[in-house]
């Protein structure tokens, strides 16, 4: 938060949010965020998405549109919008210059460009804001407000109808551009200044949202020489009220155990008859904590207590990049590394979280339902899409693996020849998955037969540009962001894919 | 007994040697060999070898593998006169260390191993050994410049000809992530990319920067100006040497995304071109008169990411909207550089595609993909081309007019599964192909075929100006002097250039005049000294020589003899003491609310480590004292400590301990113990390094031995935290440290002779 208070701020929040938030039904039951919902599964009901486009001639292409250089949050829908994250290469508004952090809005029907917010980089670019990344984290949005991280790690609710209903709402006034195009902030958390978190090149966190909660990781981690914890005391996970900003709880787990940076993401379900917020940290320890305080009541190890952290990459110990999905009352995650560190033999676990006597220990041991390994998984950095008991999770290798959510048998791997960032996206009975070659493979869901074989894709098609995120679906429209465009496909459309 | 220092430079190998070296060659003096690896990039520094005979295909288990040796290594091996040898890292924790090996080419013999320590960075041990080395065929001497700016001349033996410590000599940084630059050899010169911030007007103000330094006798001959818009503190674009448009252009990427020329005999700068809004890691590659770079961040006038440009390289200043001849814009040949054969251009993308474009036009001829992650450079050998893979593969691939086949490939892996790491290049010499891995050091090629030493024709000679060429550069040679006042003597040469960088002629020293500003200094039969009885401390400054209308420089840094102390009352705020380095935007002096003058860190742009150097680098056997005071604000701590010969001693906020170690991300020899300390406290600390020695009377204990106490408090009578090294680091400025994401303070600092029995001081 800048120049002011937090106690001050808590209270112009409260004043304000009576009489300034915009007017929408309370009780709104339409909410998005990544992954879908709280479980964070991401598989949606849809019918009749595309199989196939084609880019070059327009074939099922509805829309497109150029966003910055790169781009790595969204896309996400919300009530006729499509947000994305994105950097500022896209030059939106020529009067604000330089590399800055962006969320854009476009509708979603046509594509057309509603407006944008920008968040100028911190001075500490590669340290805590690297350069040129944009804005990562994909937005939370319920009753027409988004929640997101920005680049310099503060948290910023936007309003959705920005300033098209003429009005700048919310406490925050400081707005660069009032325009039309300009976004209007709300409020912002800066969680660099109210709590020292120390981001580790970025803060990256996708905010959970689940009643009054917004729940979000904070990116903190070790400084420059990537051995020291400089903040200890700075929280991984932060939680605020999503109507005033304010701070609920925060946890600072692992504290200087930190291994690299926090990056995943917190995933919600009730388990023992307790609401519970499944936080993986930078140590690579999963833990559950009170969803409404924050107290542990478990914590789950992501790597055999023989494994060794090594800088760069080579050992054999992981931390925690990918989200936690919720399944049939068990816990699905893989352990990975920064993609710089390159790839090699990780896990993919799947834990029983009701072994929890709730007291804070460990349950690593009677937890575990089922474990995928060694040679048989790679490091990843992807979620899991988990429908009628067979999970679809991919590896930074390349590799997409349908395994049996109950025991983990094998049923099949498909092979995408390039880097997998995203997550596989389900819908429709198909799979869909973008890799860094920009292909989006379609694959058609089910076991296959079983038995462990490589299988091939139904098609494959390039969008031009490398692929780090996960497709998503709404009403029979498959939106795709690719590193510097983001598209829009629908069974029978035809649109040129402009410059 | 009174030691007289190198003329420049704190420490120089084999003074004597080196200039009957100097002497001699100054005749005739060097070019890269034909026949051999010299350069990284190869003999024409193209990518390209002309060797013929080689193979199509190996294996690990010996299928024309020739020899393999354990080493891990991540730059291209360089091939001089039956040598191979690389840069690489070496031990296990506490003995972690950047070795340097040269092997016999033919046999695989270890002929000798250098290892050296890694101090005051916090560049990981993993990268390590990240530049690859230049060898100068003439003298046979290997050039590298470790992570940390330790650039250092070995000879054919092994033994150092001279070295210098750039982060503390000139201050360079070593910034985020290890990347480093290759050197170049050229004439008789090698030239260093060094981002750097030194001090005064000129030296000062942080840029990157070329030096070159005499290959002989390591003078820094000249430096550049300065590229001033840094957007990286390290890059990787190695300098490439070129004749264009008549003259002699070292050609470079740099930190600011700019394609730079300046003149390799002279550092004046020719032509620049603005290609990137990052660094730029790749080195470019030149045809004719075309220099062709490429990049895969952003471009700059459109919202895409990489591009490949070929610039006629024939122009002056800016030449960005001038000179561009084609592009092919998001072709992201960011990491590996470029190789051109016979009128292609053969670019590897950071996903390993391997493209293949028209020099002429830069119309794409075919694509080819070899696998995931590229960041080798490709070479072009016999017909075919080597090319390797992070992710521990190694490719042979025919190219041909309409597209490429791959026909070999071999995956390495380590002891315990996991792919090794190949992030170099082959080198390929006397039929023989190199390359060094995380897991060895290869040697492949026919066993049927005879090993034969060819070593090319490396002889040169360089081009003069023509009878009554005007003098338009005059160059003072040492342009850099870091030394201690006391033992020191400086003898200056000045040469002048033409105003295409062709030598005229050696100038007298009587014919220039000659200004001192910042350091006090004294002449005597020719020879400068600093003048140590007019100053106490550190002092930088410059000398310039004139002659008529022309001007050069020397930067000068020295400190007088011991003790010193630096209570500040003397600076003005917002300065820093003159001489001291490695503050730039991170501290000033201050007054504080009592009145009292101090020294303040401060948090500012990049990470919020500090380590202020108060002397000079061939500094030893002293003692450093000085008053601290952390601050907190939040949850916000500083750490605040001491350096001594590269050992820091610091008092950490957040982490309510002391800590000594001499490598901030790799905590081989670290020693830690809790130490609840407050805010806002005055303290008092103070390191001395001592040393024991084996029979040969030689180093081979550090003990490093600190004290704090609260300020005002009687001093505590022993040394109350000690750690020790078995691998001493044996010299270093006196200097400060701070972590500083909050406010941290100095005063009173003090550094004196330490008394320690058995020394020499």
């Amino acid at each position: 938060m800048k120049a002011m208070s937090t106690r001050l701020f808590a209270a112009v929040v409260a004043v304000l949010f009576m009489i300034a938030v915009p007017a929408q039904a309370s009780d709104d039951p339409d909410i998005n965020q990544y992954g879908n919902s709280p479980a964070k599964n991401m598989v949606l009901d849809a019918k009749g998405l595309p199989s196939e486009w084609d880019i070059k001639t327009g074939k099922n292409v509805k829309w497109s549109q150029p966003v910055g250089s790169q781009a790595y949050a969204g896309p996400i829908f919300y009530r006729g919008k499509i947000l994305v994250g994105t950097n500022n290469e896209g030059l939106r508004n020529p009067e604000l210059k330089n590399d800055r952090g962006v969320i854009m809005a476009f509708d979603e029907e046509t594509g057309e460009f509603l407006w944008q917010v920008t968040h100028k980089k911190l001075p500490e670019t590669k340290l805590h804001d690297w350069p040129l990344q944009g804005i990562c984290s994909t937005p939370a949005i319920e009753n027409n407000i988004a929640y997101y991280v920005s680049n310099r790690a503060e948290i910023v609710a936007v309003d959705m109808e920005g300033f098209y209903d003429g009005e700048n709402d919310g406490p925050y006034k400081e707005e660069e551009d009032t325009s039309k195009y300009g976004g209007d902030i709300l409020w912002i958390y800066d969680m660099m200044g109210e709590l020292d978190v120390f981001p580790h090149n970025l803060a990256a966190g996708s905010p959970l949202l689940v009643g009054d909660l917004v729940y979000v990781s904070t990116g903190t981690g070790v400084d420059e020489g990537h051995i020291n914890v400089p903040s200890p005391f700075g929280p991984s996970i932060v939680v605020v009220n999503k109507k005033t900003g304010e701070l609920v709880w925060e946890d600072a787990s692992p504290g200087e155990k930190t291994l690299h940076g926090t990056w995943s993401n917190p995933t919600y379900m009730k388990s023992n008859g307790k609401e519970v917020v499944i936080f993986p940290g930078g140590d690579g320890i999963i833990r559950g904590h009170d969803a409404k305080t924050g107290k542990i009541y478990w914590t789950f190890d992501g790597n055999p207590k023989d494994s060794v952290w090594r800088l760069g990459g080579s050992g054999t110990r992981n931390n925690i990049i990918s989200t936690p999905v919720v399944y049939n009352d068990l816990i699905y995650i893989g352990v990975g590394q920064d993609p710089e560190h390159g790839e090699a033999p990780a896990h993919f676990y799947a834990i029983d979280p009701s072994k929890s006597k709730g007291d804070g220990s460990e349950i690593t041991k009677e937890a575990m339902v089922w474990t995928r390994n060694g040679e048989d998984f790679n490091r990843t950095i992807s979620s899991a899409a988990i429908k009628d008991d067979i999970v679809y999770i991919a590896d930074l290798s390349g590799f997409l693996y349908a395994l049996d959510s109950k025991d983990g048998t094998h049923h099949w791997t498909y092979d995408a020849f390039a880097a997998i960032w995203g997550s596989a996206f389900v819908a429709d009975d198909k799979i869909y998955l973008g890799d860094e070659d920009g292909d989006i493979a379609v694959i058609k869901t089910g076991t296959h037969g079983g038995g462990g074989k490589e299988i091939e894709a139904m098609s494959e098609m390039n969008l031009g540009a490398s692929v780090y995120t996960t497709p998503v679906s709404n009403n029979g429209v498959l939106f795709i962001l690719a590193r510097n465009r983001v598209f829009a496909f629908a069974e029978g459309a035809q649109s040129k894919v402009g410059p | 007994m009174q030691r007289v220092e190198s003329a420049f430079h704190p420490r120089h190998g084999s003074r004597l040697r080196s200039c009957a070296l100097v002497a001699l060659l100054a005749l005739c003096a060097t070019a890269a060999g034909a026949g051999e690896w010299t350069h990284w990039r190869g003999p024409h520094q193209t990518g390209v070898s002309p060797e013929t005979g080689l193979i199509d295909s190996w294996s690990k288990d010996g299928n024309n593998l020739i020899w393999r040796d354990d080493f891990v290594g991540r730059s291209t091996p360089i091939v001089v006169d039956g040598r191979v040898c690389a840069i690489g890292r070496v031990g296990e924790d506490i003995t972690r260390q950047e070795t340097v090996v040269c092997w016999d080419a033919g046999t695989g013999e270890r002929l000798w191993e250098r290892r050296f320590n890694i101090v005051s960075t916090a560049v990981p041990w993993n990268r390590v050994g990240w530049a690859s080395m230049a060898a100068d065929p003439v003298t046979g001497f290997i050039y590298a410049q470790a992570v940390d700016g330790r650039f250092v001349a070995l000879n054919e033996k092994g033994e150092t000809e001279w070295e210098w410590l750039l982060g503390e000599e000139v201050g360079r940084f070593s910034g985020y992530g290890g990347r480093t630059n290759t050197p170049v050899v050229d004439e008789n010169l090698v030239i260093a990319h060094v981002i750097n911030s030194g001090w005064g007007k000129d030296f000062g103000p942080a840029g990157d920067r070329y030096f070159g330094f005499d290959k002989v006798t390591g003078a820094v001959v000249w430096v550049s100006d300065r590229n001033d818009s840094l957007k990286d503190l390290n890059t990787y674009s190695a300098p490439v040497i070129a004749e264009i448009g008549g003259q002699r252009l070292m050609i470079a990427g740099g930190a600011d995304g700019w394609i730079r020329a300046v003149q390799a005999r002279t550092g004046k700068d020719v032509w620049k071109f603005q290609l990137s809004k990052r660094g730029i890691n790749a080195s470019v590659v030149v045809d004719g008169d075309l220099v062709i770079a490429g990049h895969s961040e952003e471009n700059l006038d459109e919202g895409t990411m990489g591009r490949v440009v070929a610039i006629d390289g024939t122009g002056t200043g800016d030449v960005t909207q001038t000179h561009e001849k084609w592009r092919v814009n998001e072709l992201s040949a960011g990491y590996a550089s470029m190789m051109v054969h016979e009128g292609i251009v053969y670019a590897t993308d950071n996903s390993a595609n391997l493209v293949a474009l028209d020099v002429k036009t830069g119309q794409q001829k075919w694509m080819h993909n070899f696998g995931t992650v590229g960041k080798g450079s490709p070479v072009w050998a016999d017909g075919k081309i080597y090319v390797t893979e992070v992710n521990g593969n190694f490719h042979i691939i025919k190219p041909g007019a309409e597209g490429a086949e791959g026909i070999d490939d071999e995956h390495l892996e380590m002891p315990y599964g996991r792919y090794a790491e190949v992030y170099a290049s082959p080198a390929i010499a006397y039929g023989r192909i190199y390359f060094s891995t995380e897991e060895g050091m290869y040697c492949l090629g026919d066993k049927s075929k005879e090993f034969k030493v060819d070593r090319g024709d490396f002889q040169w000679e360089a081009e003069k100006a023509p009878e009554g060429a005007k003098p338009a550069h005059l160059q003072v040679i040492p342009a850099v002097v870091s030394a201690k006042a006391a033992n020191s003597r400086v003898e200056f040469k000045l040469k002048l250039y033409d105003a295409q960088g062709r030598f005229i002629r050696d100038a007298k020293n009587d014919e220039a005049e000659w200004t001192a500003k910042g350091v006090p200094v004294r002449w005597e039969d020719g020879f400068m000294y600093f003048d140590h009885e007019k100053f106490s401390g550190t002092r930088g400054g410059t000398l310039t020589a004139t002659i008529g209308d022309l001007n050069g420089v020397s930067h000068l840094r020295t400190t007088g003899p011991l003790p010193f102390t630096e209570d500040f009352s003397n600076v003005e705020d917002g300065k820093v003491p003159s001489g001291w380095m490695g503050i730039g935007p991170k501290g000033q002096v201050v007054t504080l609310e009592d009145g009292n003058k101090v020294l303040e860190l401060h948090k500012a742009r990049g990470a919020p480590r500090a380590r202020p150097n108060m002397g000079v680098a061939s500094m030893t056997n002293y003692i450093v004292q000085a008053d601290v005071m952390g601050t907190q604000k939040g949850r916000r701590r500083s750490d605040v400590g001491l350096r001594n010969n590269n050992y820091t001693f610091d008092m950490q906020g957040n982490h309510q301990r002391l800590q000594i170690r001499s490598w901030d991300s790799e905590l081989r020899m670290m020693k830690q113990t809790d130490f609840a300390w407050e805010p806002d406290i005055w303290y008092t600390m103070k390191l001395a390094v001592e040393y024991k020695f084996n029979d040969k009377k030689e180093p081979n204990l550090a003990i490093v031995q600190g004290k704090v106490w609260k300020r005002g408090e009687d001093e505590p009578a022993e040394w109350t935290f000690t750690a020790e090294d078995p691998l001493p680091i044996l010299n270093g400025s006196p200097g400060l440290y701070g972590y500083v994401p909050v406010n941290s303070y100095y005063d009173n600092v003090k550094v004196e002779v330490n008394a320690h029995e058995g020394h020499e001081h």
